[in-house]
Formats: C-alpha cells, sequence, structure tokens
C-alpha cells in the first residue's frame, strides 16, 4: 500500500497524480464501493460533512479543525466536486482516503457527482485542463456511479463528551472553543422553555461575543444557536435513547416511505432526471405542508409533516443532509428533525459564508438499547412500540395521531464545528473569464 | 438578364419583403407562393448543410450572380445558404395592436396555442418571448418552430419591443418618409414602461384574437428583455398579493397598460414562470462599460441583408446560420426606403436588382467578406479592438441597410435595466428557470440563490449570448420541460399527511 500512502502525500500538497494512477485507484475503489450498499451503516462516533466543492485548501482546513484521518471517522454527504478550482485534488484526496480507510471514510453520493453536471459546472474541464484529456474525468465518473446514495449512523450518544447529560448541542469555532450550548430540554417542559436552567434563555452559554439568542416563548418562533446565527427549531429535545441518524445528499423523495425502500434501487448508474434516486439527491426541505414543486427542476421540497413521518416511520432521530448552501454553516428545521451541514466556506470563493461539521459521539453509556432503523428488528409495528417502550414513553398505539407527529423525537448530542474558509492560495487559478462582450 | 436570373432576383426579393414583415402582402407570383405560402411548423429549414431541403435557400445557392462567381471569394459557407428566411416560415400571424390612446402601434408575431380539448383541459400554454436590446421579435423565430416541435399545444407570442422592429410610436409613425431614426432616439425605453407594453400586447393580443380567457403563459426573455419579463413578473405577484381591486393596481411598479385599468383587472394573467435567457445582473452591470468599444467594431451598415447575415454568422455573434436568416432582417432597414410599412414591390424590386448592380463591382462583395474577416479577428481579442471600428463605420456609411435600433443612443437607459435584477429575479412569484451560455456568467446573489434551490439554472457553454438562436433545439427543450414541471394542470403531488389523517388513514 506504499503507493496509496504516496498518493495520499501528493494529494495532500494539492498535486494531482498521475492519468495510471488515477485509473488504478478508481479502479480499486470501484471494487471497494461495488461491495457497499444503496444506504452504508456506520457507528458513531463519526464526523458528517457537507458539500465540499472542489474547495481543496479548505478541505484542509475542514480536516485541520475536525481532526486528521483516521483519528476522524468522516461522512462525506457528497458535492466533492465542481465550481472550485481544485475539484481533482479534493475529489482523488478523499478517494484515496477511502481506499486506505475505509471503514473510516465514508462517501456518499451528491447531485454534482454526475456527467451531465460535471461537463457544465467544471470539473470535466478542469480534467482537460491537468491531464489534456477527458480519461480522468471518464474514471471519475464511473466511480461516481457506485457511490452509495446514503447512509445511517447508529449508536450516536445523546449526550455531547465531555458534558453533563444536559447539553444537547454545543457550537464550537475552529479552534475548539465553545461558542454556545443548548440544554436539552426535559419531558413535560415543552413550551416552558424560557424557564430552564441557568441565567440565559435556552441555557446557553455565550462567549465571543455572540449575541444572546432571542428569547423563544412560544413555539412558532424559532431560533437557532446562537453565534451561529442560525434559524431553525434546534431547542431542543426530549431526552432519550438516541435513535438513528439518516445521511443523504439532497433529501426524501415521495417515493421512498421507508428507509428500506432505498435498499432497493439500482444506483450503478447516471443519476436520473426523475425517480427516487434523483430525489434522494435533489430536494429540498421547506416550510410547507406536504409535497411541493422543487425550484430547482429536479427533486420536490418537502415539509415538516412528511420529515417527521418519515423519521417516526422509520425510528430515526434526524436526517443530516447538505445540498443547500447555508449562511451560518447548518441549519436544523422541523424541530430539529433534519438538519442541513454546508461544508464549503466562503462558496464560489466570493458568497461569504462559514461552514460546518456536525460531530456525533459514541454512545458509551451502555444504556439503552439501540434502536436500529435498518427496518430488520420489530418492525411490524413500525418500530414504534419498539422504541416506546424502551424510552418508557408510555404505550402508543400503532395509529399514528396528530398530537403524535408533534411529540418530539429523540436527538443525539450534536456537536458542530464552525469554521471558515482557509487563507485563498491564488495560485493555480483560472484567469477570471472576460465579461461578455455584447450583453444588452 | 436570363429568365433564370430574374426569378432568382424576383425570390430574392420578396424573402427581403417577408422578412420585414411588410403588409400589405405585395403581389406574389406563382412562383413565390409556391415555396413560401403553405405551411407553417412543417417545412422550416434544417440547420445548414441540409439546406438544400429548403427550397428557399436553393434557388439562392444554386444559382449565383455572375459578378460574385467572378470576384468574390467562394462563400464561406460552402453549400449553405445566407438568403432571409421570411417569419411566415414560423409563425401563423403578425399582429399590429394600437393602443387605446393611440401613442404606440405594437408589432407582434403570433403562433396561438391551441385551444382546450375539452372541459377541465386547459388549453396549451403561451410563451410569451421579449428580445434584448437591439435585436426584434424574429429572434425567437427558429426557437418558436423548435418549440411547437416539441409541444404542439403551446402557442408563441414574440413582440417587437418599442424603438425595435416594426412597432411605432406616433410620434415617428407620423414622421413618414423622414425615417423613424431621430425619433426612436427620443423613445422612452425604461424599464417600467417595456414591461407595461408587454402587458399591453398581452392584453391586446387576447382582445384581437377574441380569445375568451387567456392560456397560461411563461414569460421568456433574453437580456434587456429578461430584465422586462422579470420585472413583469414581480410587479404581477406584488399587485396580486397587495389587493386585486382595481384602484390599488395604480400602487404596481409598473403603470397601467394604455388600454385602461379595466382590462388590467379582467387580465387574470396564469403565470406559470418566467424564463430568462443569458443575462444576470452583475455580469451585465460589469458588461455595460465595454458596450460603447463592442457597438463600435460593429459594421454601421451593410451591402445587403444577405451581408448582414453573413457578418452576424461570421462574426459568431449569431452562431446558427438558420437562425441569423430569419432574425437579421428584423434589425435592419433600408436607409433609401421610407420607414412607412408598406413598401411597393417596385421599389423593393428595383433596389435588388440595384444590388445586383453592386455585385458587379468587384470592390464591393470582397471588401465586405474581408471586413467580416477582420470582424472575427478582432471579436477574439477585444476589447482592444474598436480602433478599427470607427473606420469601419464610416466606411460602412454608405451601406444602404442599417440598424433599425441605435443602440449607443440607449445607453441612458442601461443601469436601470439591470440594476436590482438579481434580487427581482429570485422574488418574483411562479417558477424560474435561468438559461446562462456559461456558469462564471452567475453573480454572487444569483449563486447563493442556486446552491439554495431558488430556481432552475441551464447553462450551454457552447452558446453565445443569443442563447436562443444558437442553440434553439436545446433551448426549446428547457423550455418545454419547465413548463411541464410547471403546468398545474399535469401536476399531481403526493397526498398531505394532515390530508390523510383527516381521511383517517394511517399515515
Amino acid at each position: 500500500m506504499s503507493d496509496l500512502d504516496r498518493w495520499i502525500a501528493q494529494l495532500r500538497a494539492c498535486r494531482p497524480i498521475a492519468e495510471s494512477e488515477v485509473r488504478e485507484l478508481c479502479h480499486k475503489a470501484r471494487e471497494l464501493l461495488i461491495e457497499e450498499g444503496n444506504v452504508v451503516t456506520i457507528n458513531a462516533p463519526v464526523t458528517i460533512c457537507g458539500d465540499i466543492h472542489g474547495q481543496f485548501h479548505d478541505l484542509m482546513e475542514l480536516f485541520r479543525v475536525g481532526g486528521d484521518v483516521p483519528d476522524t471517522n468522516y461522512l462525506f454527504m457528497g458535492d466533492f466536486v465542481d465550481r472550485g478550482f481544485y475539484s481533482l485534488e479534493s475529489f482523488l484526496l478523499l478517494l484515496c482516503l477511502k481506499v486506505r480507510y475505509p471503514d473510516r471514510m465514508t462517501l456518499i453520493r451528491g447531485n454534482h457527482e454526475s456527467r451531465q453536471i460535471t461537463t457544465v459546472y467544471g470539473f470535466y474541464d478542469e480534467c482537460l485542463r491537468k491531464y489534456g484529456s477527458a480519461n480522468v474525468w471518464r474514471y471519475c465518473c464511473d466511480v461516481f456511479d457506485y457511490l452509495a446514495l446514503g447512509a445511517i449512523v447508529l449508536g450516536a450518544s445523546n449526550t455531547v463528551s465531555g458534558q453533563s447529560d444536559d447539553v444537547e448541542i454545543e457550537v464550537h469555532n475552529s479552534d475548539g472553543q465553545v461558542i454556545s450550548r443548548f440544554l436539552r430540554q426535559k419531558e413535560g417542559d415543552n413550551n416552558k422553555q424560557g424557564g430552564k436552567t441557568g441565567g440565559t434563555p435556552n441555557g446557553t452559554t455565550t462567549t465571543n461575543g455572540a449575541p444572546p439568542p432571542a428569547q423563544t416563548s412560544s413555539p412558532p418562533t424559532l431560533t437557532g444557536p446562537p453565534g451561529s446565527g442560525a434559524s431553525g427549531s434546534s431547542s431542543g429535545s426530549l431526552g432519550n435513547p438516541a435513535g438513528a441518524v439518516l445521511c443523504v445528499h439532497g433529501g426524501l423523495s415521495p417515493l421512498i416511505d421507508k428507509v428500506d425502500k432505498i435498499r432497493l434501487l439500482d444506483r450503478k448508474q447516471e443519476v436520473p432526471h426523475e425517480g427516487a434516486m434523483c430525489d434522494l439527491l435533489w430536494s429540498d426541505p421547506d416550510e410547507i405542508d406536504g409535497w411541493g414543486l422543487s425550484p430547482r427542476g429536479a427533486g420536490f421540497l418537502f415539509g415538516a409533516d412528511i420529515v417527521k413521518v418519515f423519521n417516526h416511520r422509520n425510528d430515526l432521530s434526524l436526517i443530516a443532509r447538505a445540498h443547500q448552501l447555508v449562511m451560518e454553516g447548518f441549519k436544523e428545521m422541523f424541530d430539529a428533525s433534519i438538519v442541513t451541514v454546508w461544508s464549503a466556506p466562503n462558496y464560489c470563493y466570493r458568497c461569504g459564508n462559514v461552514a460546518a461539521l456536525l460531530e456525533l459521539s459514541e454512545d458509551e453509556s451502555g444504556l439503552g438499547v439501540l434502536a436500529r432503523s435498518n427496518g430488520d428488528v420489530n418492525r411490524s409495528d413500525g418500530g414504534v412500540g419498539a422504541a416506546g417502550a424502551a424510552a418508557g414513553a408510555g404505550p402508543r398505539s400503532g395509529v399514528l395521531m396528530e398530537g403524535d407527529l408533534l411529540a418530539r423525537r429523540t436527538g443525539p448530542a450534536r456537536k458542530y464545528r464552525v469554521f471558515q474558509a482557509a487563507p485563498q492560495d491564488s495560485r493555480g487559478m483560472p484567469a477570471k473569464k472576460p465579461v461578455a462582450d455584447y450583453f444588452l | 438578364m436570363s429568365d433564370l436570373q430574374k426569378r432568382w432576383a424576383k425570390a430574392k426579393m420578396s424573402n427581403a419583403l417577408h422578412a420585414m414583415a411588410t403588409p400589405p402582402v405585395p403581389e406574389f407570383n406563382e412562383f413565390d407562393e409556391d415555396r413560401y405560402g403553405s405551411g407553417l411548423v412543417a417545412n422550416t429549414p434544417q440547420d445548414d448543410d441540409s439546406s438544400s431541403a429548403s427550397s428557399v435557400s436553393s434557388t439562392g445557392t444554386v444559382i449565383p450572380s455572375p459578378g460574385r462567381a467572378l470576384f468574390a471569394r467562394p462563400q464561406g459557407f460552402p453549400g449553405r445558404s445566407l438568403d432571409p428566411i421570411p417569419w411566415t416560415t414560423y409563425f401563423e400571424r403578425e399582429l399590429f395592436l394600437p393602443a387605446e390612446d393611440g401613442s404606440i402601434t405594437y408589432h407582434a408575431y403570433l403562433t396561438s396555442p391551441a385551444p382546450s380539448a375539452g372541459p377541465g383541459k386547459s388549453p396549451g400554454p403561451l410563451f410569451v418571448t421579449h428580445h434584448g436590446a437591439g435585436s426584434s421579435g424574429l429572434s425567437f423565430a427558429v426557437l418558436s418552430s423548435e418549440i411547437r416541435k416539441r409541444l404542439p399545444s403551446a402557442g408563441i407570442l414574440s413582440l417587437d419591443a418599442r424603438g425595435h422592429g416594426l412597432t411605432t410610436t406616433t410620434s415617428s409613425a407620423a414622421n413618414g418618409v423622414e425615417g423613424g431614426g431621430p425619433e426612436r432616439e427620443r423613445e422612452d425605453l425604461t424599464l417600467a414602461t417595456l414591461a407595461s407594453d408587454l402587458l399591453s400586447v398581452i392584453s391586446l393580443t387576447k382582445t384581437a384574437m377574441h380569445w375568451p380567457s387567456l392560456p397560461p403563459i411563461i414569460l421568456v426573455g433574453h437580456s434587456l428583455g429578461g430584465a422586462v419579463v422579470t420585472e413583469l413578473a414581480c410587479s404581477l405577484a406584488t399587485t396580486s398579493s397587495s389587493s386585486n381591486k382595481p384602484a390599488q393596481q395604480q400602487t404596481g411598479s409598473v403603470p397601467l397598460p394604455v388600454s385602461g385599468s379595466g382590462q388590467l383587472v379582467d387580465l387574470d394573467l396564469d403565470l406559470l414562470g418566467y424564463a430568462v435567457l443569458d443575462v444576470v445582473e452583475g455580469s451585465a452591470m460589469d458588461a455595460l462599460q465595454s458596450m460603447h468599444a463592442y457597438l463600435a467594431t460593429r459594421p454601421a451598415g451593410f451591402d445587403s441583408l444577405r451581408d448582414a447575415v453573413e457578418w452576424h454568422v461570421r462574426s459568431r455573434t449569431v452562431r446558427n446560420a438558420v437562425s441569423a436568416r430569419a432574425s437579421v432582417p428584423g434589425l435592419l432597414v433600408h436607409s433609401s426606403s421610407s420607414q412607412s410599412q408598406s413598401q411597393s414591390p417596385t421599389q423593393a424590386q428595383s433596389r435588388t436588382q440595384g444590388q445586383e448592380g453592386g455585385g458587379e463591382t468587384p470592390g464591393g462583395g470582397d471588401g465586405g467578406q474581408d471586413g467580416a474577416d477582420m470582424e472575427e479577428k478582432k471579436r477574439e481579442e477585444f476589447p482592444v479592438a474598436g480602433v478599427n471600428g470607427g473606420t469601419r463605420g464610416k466606411g460602412g456609411s454608405s451601406k444602404p441597410w442599417r440598424w433599425r435600433t441605435d443602440l449607443a443612443k440607449t445607453q441612458p437607459f442601461w443601469e436601470g435595466w439591470f440594476g436590482g435584477l438579481s434580487k427581482k429575479f429570485l422574488s418574483g412569484r411562479g417558477g424560474k428557470m435561468l438559461l446562462l451560455a456559461g456558469t462564471d456568467r452567475l453573480d454572487t446573489e444569483l449563486t447563493i440563490g442556486q446552491m439554495q434551490g431558488k430556481y432552475a439554472l441551464q447553462v450551454f457553454p457552447e452558446a453565445g449570448h443569443f442563447i436562443h438562436e444558437d442553440l434553439p433545439e436545446k433551448t426549446a427543450i428547457a423550455l418545454v420541460d419547465f413548463h411541464r414541471r410547471n403546468d398545474r394542470s399535469a401536476l399531481v403531488l403526493p397526498p398531505k399527511v394532515s390530508e390523510m389523517l383527516a381521511q383517517g388513514k394511517r399515515v
């Protein structure tokens, strides 16, 4: 494997490897990926990352902030390529790490991992520029077809490591300092967030001059973690053993009501223009009721009700997804039932956003039963009985009532690390194309 | 002249007349009737090399005049024709729509959408297209037939904006023989006026065609037209959300159409979405500085429509010869002729023959081609070019075919056209699609918007600025697909959870 280590070293220095080496790497990667299911099952601890988009130097910053491979387990939720100037190096490095540390590195497919999209948004041109032929692009695209469509994270702890049981969300800056903390909401405490522990609302400790969060006295006022400026409903959820976390690039599909249905797809193809596979990679959550038309031209919009029913049916506590630029790096929505993680700071070198990582720690308590979400245990009642009993949350009927929809699901403890763009190395950046000369 | 040559001259002449969309229809001889009269989409010219399929063009290419054959270098596009294609090939009819206050007569090309097939079925959509500055409604000619090929029920309404094409304001019309030139300079080309013009044309078309109601509409705008359709879509969103009382319609940013407020209220615009072709606020603003330099590199005039088509194709301004043949004639006007709407066939005939004479002078034709070559090179190293442009301009002053619209004179309006466009584009109601010739044209606001999934983006890197003329087929596919996704009559979303609960279903 010395070849592989050499490639990794070379790619870490942002120097592409030779075409023949790419070919060999892609071949190995394909052999590895073909063994993976459409939905990869991984265990906590894991660090979940969103879009990278060829911003190689920011990927290095990400590894600095989140910890290096193989010391940290990573899950990248797609969109490694396009738009940035180093798609090739970024993707090949991730692929190398995947081949070198298969169980510590998980890559799933984004909508940009497609032939059609990469020809338009830069990856194809970059390969052509750096190798003089499209062969490398073709090798990479073949790998894209084998990438998994989603991942399930099991065994996430519902306490942030090193903290008391009460902390549900902790936001760190890139130097590891805590920007803010959110306490877990106790049962029966649903609508009295203001009256919780600590002097500040939501029990938040504020440092780094971040503004204190707005008081959330009524549920419809959604506030996110202060300091991040994120808006969302991450005001905490009831504490009981964490369910599984589904990770997917885009979101849900009207054709997929169970995680198991994802497993049945034939993924080894170009991303289609419609259908379940397309939706998983293209859809977005939105503040609507039910399903809606996506303005993107592919996939759907889905509302809080859809997410909650899906999470309930599949015994998920959280859906983690990427796909949408969030200026604050991450955004929790729908009572923390879904979170968007975005890991490309200052996207396209000009959008001015920060990026984030999501760390899920390992459940070390040894308590509770892991609620498997694979659909393989006790699924006859939709998992409700098992999860409910384990949580001691009282009997629930198999029929889901309106009130149940509103009931907060368990959430794993979430540690976000927010980071900025790396100081940009302007070498190697293609000169800005001259403006179009006729524009009236 | 041989009989054959005469026939060719006649064919050429009537091409020119058609291209200028001159009513009343000039007298046809049987020969012409055979070629133009009939089918709409059925016999549209195919691209380039297959031009022998088009009888119109074959007359032109097969029999070159002796003068050209001797002195002009071989055609730059062997086997291809550069003869203008009349608008009748692409549109069902043209409409002259006088505004009620008589200040302006709009001109538009229309192919009607298929009426609704039955109760409950909605009629075909109407694509309303608005061209960019300096262009004309014929810019969308080829696109319209491509759309119809894929969506036969669709209609296309392509208007000439004021100061462009055959739309006339009364002041310029009154000037008659002197030509619209000086008057056109004073046209009010503010964005608000253009947007209200667009609304007026839609409403006047409805009246003129006696449609009981408007079909669902998709607005399509290229360049300046993109800003206009965005403005209209935005103002529709604000007016309809603020109030639907007639009195308060006045508060909308778009002034009422001249035809009166009553009509606007009746005009229940079913806007499915809007598509903007190759214009983005950031890059347009950047490009404005170099516009004068660019305009200076354009020839000021052409010897013939054919030369003009050739220049457009050679300079890659329009990269599709068929599109150029259809659209370029609409951009030019013969300076010796009047601006009046009808040109008598005799006039036109004499002009055509005069052209023949010009062709016999070797300098004329040859020089034009050299010039075209130079233009091509200059465009490559733009914006350094432009020095030569001045001399080109002077040289062209003797040439009879001049630009209809003096773009340089529209400069006072430029910034107003594009300022705030990105924000408006994102805030309008209905589906949104942006078609660009390159991803580098996105500005920061639209980059963020795109990555947040607020609109659909299509990029055709192989196209130039005139995307819909360069790639009419791909653009049509994108537009038809855009319609399909936004067609509410066909849209069936999965049921909402709350509805399922209400029905007592287990979810």
